[in-house]
């Protein structure tokens, strides 16, 4: 059943700029997307090595490549119930899905990330769904800066430790846990010096405006949209596409 | 304030007098002599720089980089090599710097474990006793690993954060099969716009003996003096570490002839243009002259 925000949900999106849904995935959709993403991770390590030496991708972080490609279970997650209702709320029922990134972040000194927004402002609404698929404590977990996605708040300080940064929250969590957040809002991957690589999928959706999505971006996985709504996700309803 | 060129290259034709090892980019006949570069330095009001040895790394290697030195003392300072093989790094590092103009050593390898999934135990790493002798000796290191060991340098500097680290050439890590010389026989390496080393050496500020020289820029871009397709990279530095802990350098004699010494020490004012004087005097030569310990020279 597609969940709607509640009105407490409703208030902590619009002032804090973020939502935590612990156990969006669970029981054994969450062992076949643990068995999907461990499957293929390990598959594309060794090309993922190769890029780093060739210098094309960072070692501090690995992004299984075409994961929408590789299982539907990754399809699956785009429009999970647990938390796409609220998401649709949320973009008004209007949204295009921008793409995945089926992550891991091996442990290192430092973030692999500072403090930031994704977009500016001026950009149309940008949200992504951070989805656990391992257990993660507060090393390595995701953050934010409650409030921060509104105008007019800050100025935020170039901090050299993630910690220092004010009032930010750091949020831990079991796999399956799901944390939408507003990407106008400060955010970043707090540091995992010593503990488990944090793997995570993160969905990127923004409201839609016209010529945003190529419509052949998805067409490699047109053949598993089958439902209005998802194709329409996907950017797939030009009747061009496949 | 000073103006301090914080990385180039000087070298004489290989001879017995000043042997060293050549290249299709470093042949034995080409020279860049020093009285070449303080001429250059004269016409553009630089006052010091940083030799960085090229040619080898044995310690007669070294001779026309100590020849200089010893001939010029209160206007440079050098950068020696040292073999991360060596058996006797400590001795090699001591030898070399006996006399005070070496000041620091240069390493392209670190020698730890490529994959970051695996656990890091610094000494393990090849290049652990050069740390180690580094920290007891009080030498810089000048960093630029290549990609593939872009992860290891921040478990070095846990290690030893006593040793003052300058990343050379905008911390970029070069990527394997991306070096290459460009029709002038300079190098070129191949990196992407993105580049990955935001998320590797552009993360090491908070390590504070951790500095970035700003040069390079002719190996990287696509574009022709100023190289603003590399004004993200600048604005990201200067974020990250501020003027403080950022060099200005030319990486003379390949800027010779384009886009020319001159043009280089304008490049920080046309990719940073929203520098206060101060920050502009930090990247010029203050953060150089405290880093690096120059005396305060001529005005």
């Amino acid at each position: 059943m597609v969940q709607r925000p509640t009105e407490i949900q409703q208030k902590q999106w619009l002032e804090e700029g973020y939502l935590v849904i612990e156990d969006a995935i669970a029981g054994e959709d969450l062992r076949r997307l643990q068995r999907a993403f461990d499957t293929w991770a390990e598959k594309c390590k060794a090309d993922w090595l190769e890029s780093v030496e060739a210098g094309q991708a960072s070692p501090t972080f690995y992004d299984i490549p075409n994961v929408l490609e590789r299982d539907e279970v990754f399809i699956d997650l785009v429009d999970h119930s647990s938390f796409y209702g609220l998401l649709a709320e949320f973009m008004v029922n209007d949204m295009i899905f921008i793409g995945p990134q089926a992550r891991t972040v091996p442990a290192w000194p430092v973030s692999y990330s500072g403090w930031h927004q994704d977009v500016p402002f001026s950009n149309p609404l940008h949200i992504k769904v951070q989805v656990y698929v391992n257990d993660v404590d507060r090393d390595g977990a995701f953050a934010f800066i409650p409030g921060s996605h509104r105008r007019g708040t800050g100025p935020y300080p170039a901090v050299q430790r993630l910690q220092s940064m004010p009032g930010h929250r750091v949020l831990p969590g079991r796999a399956g846990t799901a944390i939408l957040f507003n990407t106008y809002g400060y955010h970043t991957a707090m540091d995992n010096p010593r503990g488990q690589p944090r793997k995570s999928i993160i969905l990127i959706y923004e409201k839609r405006t016209p010529g945003r999505l190529d419509p052949k971006a998805f067409a490699a996985i047109a053949h598993r949209c089958r439902t209005p709504e998802r194709r329409r996700l996907f950017g797939l309803e030009d009747p061009t596409c496949p | 304030m000073p103006v301090i060129d914080a990385h180039l290259h000087v070298f004489a034709k290989a001879s017995s007098e000043f042997p060293r090892e050549t290249a299709d980019w470093l042949p034995a006949e080409r020279e860049e002599p020093v009285e070449k570069l303080l001429s250059v330095m004269e016409s553009h009001g630089v006052q010091h720089a940083v030799l960085v040895q090229i040619g080898g790394t044995a310690f007669e290697h070294h001779a026309y980089l100590r020849h200089c030195l010893k001939s010029y003392p209160d206007r440079f300072r050098g950068i020696g090599l040292v073999a991360p093989d060596s058996r006797t790094p400590e001795a090699d590092m001591d030898r070399l710097a006996e006399g005070g103009g070496i000041i620091g050593f240069r390493l392209f390898e670190l020698g730890g474990h490529r994959d970051p999934f695996q656990p890091a135990d610094v000494r393990a790493f090849k290049t652990y006793r050069i740390w180690k002798h580094a920290a007891e000796k009080d030498y810089v290191l000048w960093l630029y690993p290549r990609a593939s060991e872009s992860h290891q340098p921040p478990y070095l500097l846990e290690a030893f954060p006593q040793v003052r680290v300058v990343f050379n050439h905008l911390g970029v890590c070069p990527g394997k099969g991306k070096f290459e010389l460009d029709e002038k026989g300079r190098p070129r390496i191949e990196t992407p716009q993105y580049n990955p080393a935001f998320h590797t050496t552009y993360r090491l500020a908070r390590y504070e003996n951790v500095t970035v020289h700003l040069s390079g820029q002719y190996a990287f871009s696509r574009e022709p003096y100023p190289y603003r397709n590399l004004a993200g990279w600048h604005r990201s530095l200067l974020r990250n570490y501020g003027s403080a802990r950022l060099l200005w350098a030319t990486d003379f004699p390949w800027i010779l002839e384009d886009p020319g010494y001159g043009h280089l020490t304008e490049i920080v004012r046309e990719l940073l243009p929203d520098l206060t004087d101060h920050e502009r005097e930090d990247i010029m030569g203050r953060t150089a002259q405290k880093f690096l310990r120059f005396g305060p020279g001529r005005t």
